[in-house]
């Protein structure tokens, strides 16, 4: 859940400044907790790129199944355990990273893609396109978190991809909003004014000034969502609506263990930690980038 | 004020409007075959062909529409594909449940979040301070969906006693039930002073409650620990303690007065997240709620349960955003409603 900013003067000063990344940078590396978070991101990268070497059964971890083996408990041999096809859970859960990083990058990626630029034409031209714009990310934004990515992956029908394509349907408009505050923060800027007056052509005034005075506050919002958007992928994909057996999906995996989690709590456990842990990094990476960028809100 | 409430009415009209339109274009345009979805799997091209015209779907698009949106203001939402009973019966009688759930969460949310907030911003940097920041770090990083399992196995494993699933013991719900009256259980069996039926709903609801309390905690947590840090560098706070007013009255009532309209939007927010959170908690816990009927009704493609779902979880969205605003004009006298 973002925080919606409706005006410019809400906008804390520094996102109207450029070198704001820079001072990003000296800051993040003076602070532990954005330290922790951005070592468990690297980390968990490291496990989605080298999982066919990492993972002692890789052709488990694809989804190979070892039924004689099945709902044996953490041991030497299978660390987190297997499930109930017999399949080495540490496997599963290393292969798991791929699709749980890969579709939170492609679904912020693609709502950036979408939302940006809609927000700051919006932002910079006003009038009724932007009462327009404003009118539609309304309806989506009046939808209880969830619900419609949930609804539209259903009716798609389940599948990783459609997941996908519901949340960047649901997550785009905050993205339109942001930029087009941003946007409008900056187009009475003396710079901007100043090319407008030189002649400038507006697509170049955009792509030159604005966006690329836009780009930390973007940065730092994709960062922050990043969090949100694995655990919405997680949860789709625990509801059935996401990715399908037998692929190695954490929250897929979770569901898997749900109705045996008692007796063998392992097969559960495990992914969601995984879950957890990738979500925290983000979380402590994102605050931190958050206060750099808004002292207003440092230290607190 | 009463033209801001009319205008806003007014506005979340058409906003619901528009959704139920969205929500009607997605259920028509998607490739499975409601009729199909009516019969079953094994469905034969001729009860294809009858229950199509049955349910209606030969007609045009917009005939089918239009019928469809003066059935809904009339308060006809349809029959469920799945279950073969009215969809809007369906969901009131899982609403009090759900409802239950939530309010119980939100009040655990609050009891927690706003004093270890109001004590994190008084240590500012001590260990307190430092406790309640990763807490709520932990919190808001947790899936929902993980975090319930996770209880049920602490509490089998260490505790002793198993995870009370569902809503009440069988033998409770079939011996000597709570007398039904609004459909809260823990209301109805306080009212009619059935203290086993309030003791056993009491320990079925504490889990499931913990299990979604825990994000809200922790942006309300947030919330009040930035709010009040806010508050006490202004400087009445300082006067304040010049004249040597206790530092309890200082914290609890000068300073958190101010910072409660703060907090309130994030409740706000946060029963939103609930609406959502406690699918998948009903889910963990065999709750028989909204969420049970919102999921099946999603994986059966089930649409008229589906866009009855969405409609209800929209309104309900747009209600307590209105209710937060009206709230806040109300205790801070500096936001106008315009």
């Amino acid at each position: 859940m973002s925080v919606t900013i409706d005006s410019p003067d809400q906008l804390p000063a520094p996102y109207r400044s450029t070198g704001a990344t820079s001072r990003a940078f000296r800051v993040l590396r003076r602070k532990p907790s954005a330290l922790l978070g951005g070592g468990i991101i690297v980390f968990i990268a490291f496990v989605a790129l080298a999982a066919p070497v990492l993972a002692p059964y890789p052709a488990q971890g694809r989804g190979l199944a070892d039924v004689p083996a099945r709902d044996l408990p953490p041991s030497s041999l299978h660390w987190f355990g297997t499930d109930h096809l017999g399949r080495d859970v540490l496997s599963r859960v290393i292969f798991g990273a791929r699709p749980a990083l890969g579709v939170s990058l492609a679904v912020v990626v693609l709502a950036v893609l979408v939302g940006v630029p809609l927000g700051m034409i919006a932002g910079y031209r006003g009038g009724w396109l932007d009462e327009a714009l404003m009118r539609v990310t309304d309806i989506f934004l009046a939808f209880p978190p969830l619900l419609l990515a949930m609804v539209i992956s259903a009716l798609l029908g389940a599948s990783l991809l459609h997941a996908a394509i519901a949340l960047v349907i649901s997550w785009w408009p905050w993205y339109a909003r942001l930029a087009r505050t941003v946007t409008q923060s900056l187009k009475h800027e003396p710079f901007i004014d100043a090319a407008r007056v030189f002649g400038v052509r507006e697509p170049l005034i955009l792509t030159r000034h604005v966006l690329r005075n836009a780009t930390t506050p973007i940065l730092v919002q994709a960062t922050v969502d990043a969090g949100t958007v694995i655990l919405a992928v997680g949860a789709l994909a625990f509801l059935g609506l996401a990715a399908q057996p037998p692929t190695p999906d954490w929250g897929l995996m979770v569901a898997d263990g749900r109705t045996t989690v008692i007796t063998e709590w392992w097969i559960s456990m495990f992914p969601g930690l995984a879950i957890f842990t990738l979500v925290l990094g983000f979380n402590l990476l994102g605050d931190v980038l958050r206060d750099v960028l808004d002292p207003r809100s440092a230290g607190r | 004020m009463s033209r801001w409430v009319v205008r806003r009415l007014l506005t979340s009209l058409l906003t619901l409007f528009f959704i139920t339109t969205i929500t009607f274009a997605l259920a028509r345009v998607v490739p499975s075959n409601p009729a199909v979805v009516y019969i079953g799997p094994l469905a034969r091209p001729a009860e294809i062909a009858r229950v199509t015209k049955e349910l209606g779907l030969d007609r045009p698009l917009y005939v089918q529409y239009v019928d469809y949106m003066r059935d809904l203001v009339h308060g006809n939402w349809g029959t469920s594909l799945a279950t073969k009973q009215p969809v809007l019966g369906g969901i009131a009688s899982r609403l009090p449940a759900t409802l239950e759930l939530i309010l119980v969460a939100m009040a655990m949310a609050v009891a927690v979040g706003i004093p270890l907030g109001v004590l994190a911003a008084h240590r500012k940097g001590k260990a307190a301070d430092t406790g309640a920041r990763v807490g709520a770090v932990v919190g808001i990083s947790m899936p929902v969906f993980w975090l319930g399992l996770l209880l049920q196995v602490l509490a089998s494993q260490w505790l002793n006693i198993l995870p009370p699933t569902s809503r009440q013991s069988l033998d409770v719900a079939v011996l000597h039930p709570v007398t039904k009256i609004t459909g809260f259980l823990l209301v109805d069996a306080l009212v009619t002073g059935d203290w086993s039926g309030l003791q056993d709903a009491a320990t079925h609801i504490l889990l499931p409650a913990i299990t979604l309390a825990a994000y809200p905690a922790a942006l309300v947590t947030r919330m009040t620990r930035a709010a009040m840090l806010d508050v006490l560098g202004q400087d009445y706070v300082r006067t304040a303690r010049t004249f040597g007013l206790g530092e309890r009255l200082v914290l609890w009532q000068l300073a958190l007065r101010n910072a409660i309209p703060s907090t309130l939007t994030v409740v706000g927010l946060s029963l939103a997240y609930l609406l959502t959170g406690s699918f998948f908690v009903e889910i963990v816990f065999d709750w028989p709620g909204i969420g049970q009927y919102a999921t099946n009704a999603l994986l059966n493609l089930d649409y008229p349960a589906i866009m009855g779902i969405t409609i209800l979880g929209a309104t309900a969205f747009l209600v307590i955003n209105f209710v937060v605003d009206v709230l806040q004009a109300r205790l801070d006298p500096r936001v106008r409603l315009q």
